[in-house]
């Protein structure tokens, strides 16, 4: 299955979804296609002109063309989930309120999105993070006994 | 413009050694050139970056994975390895992404732990609630 994860490139996250055989819906894979081919812009830009009307998919016009160029990168990622799993509060996640609005919104499509989540919030401690480990690992398993 | 190239299947992989690994990056990366395979190896302090068709990094990580499957995790790169957008020899100071690294590699031990001792817990499953219940809420906080 397809899992979308929370903070995006969330190393740990990303780890343990593909220890269980599930394939990780991790930034690095939309950007990856946007920052390997040599092409006029030298060097080529993250995020062009063209992202923001991308992104008009997922965010209103009104909607600050930073908040819709990243989620012209986002948007791809969730409309392919199956299942998500998100982290509340990771100390990483935390950014320019571009980046706090585009989290809101990608978190408000995840939800909407009606498919299995689970949520949790980023571990501040060894028995939080086991836990962690623990409920993400059980949360995968039964993702399997449903779908096969 | 850069436009996505769909026939590039080339990825790149970050593999990263936990604090309780039994084996040093050096080690990591001898044991990723003698599996021979057509890739490019980049050693680094936190493990190795390897890059390569698709399928053959599968293959690398599922094969190295097996020295330490419990302290060895690896997760995607978007910029190949040596990029000079991202390589810090090119750029000075630290390259995007590693105080993320830095902050995730605090957790790597308990993970390790959690991994080597799995155990059964219940998933709470959060469920919408009927406005009726919603109302009867507000109610009773009014009342109060």
């Amino acid at each position: 299955m397809k899992i979308a994860i929370f903070p995006p490139n969330s190393l740990i996250l990303a780890d343990l979804v593909e220890r269980k055989g599930h394939e990780a819906l991790a930034l690095q894979k939309e950007i990856r296609k946007k920052v390997i081919d040599p092409e006029i812009d030298s060097p080529p830009f993250n995020i062009t002109e063209e992202e923001p009307i991308k992104g008009l998919k997922y965010a209103a016009i009104e909607v600050p063309s930073g908040v819709r160029g990243r989620m012209a990168i986002f948007g791809p990622l969730i409309d392919e989930a199956d299942a998500a799993i998100i982290m509340e509060e990771a100390p990483y996640g935390f950014g320019c309120v571009g980046c706090a609005r585009t989290n809101e919104l990608s978190m408000y499509y995840l939800r909407k999105k009606n498919i299995p989540i689970l949520e949790l919030q980023y571990p501040t401690s060894r028995e939080e993070a086991i836990e962690m480990v623990n409920t993400i690992n059980t949360f995968l398993d039964e993702l399997e006994e449903k779908n096969g | 413009m850069s436009q996505e190239n769909p026939d590039n299947t080339d990825v790149t992989r970050m593999i990263i050694l936990g604090p309780s690994a039994q084996v040093s990056p050096t080690e990591l990366v001898q044991k990723l050139h003698m599996l021979e395979l057509p890739l490019t190896i980049k050693s680094t302090c936190y493990g190795a970056i390897i890059h390569g068709q698709e399928q053959v990094v599968k293959d690398a990580m599922e094969r190295i994975r097996k020295l330490d499957p419990y302290n060895i995790f690896t997760k995607d790169r978007g910029f190949p390895p040596g990029d000079p957008r991202r390589c810090r020899a090119k750029r000075g100071a630290a390259r995007e992404g590693f105080h993320q690294l830095e902050k995730e590699f605090e957790l790597l031990d308990c993970v390790r732990e959690a991994l080597e001792n799995p155990r059964e817990v219940h998933v709470e499953k959060y469920e919408k609630i009927a406005p009726d219940s919603l109302k009867k809420i507000i109610e009773e906080c009014e009342e109060e």
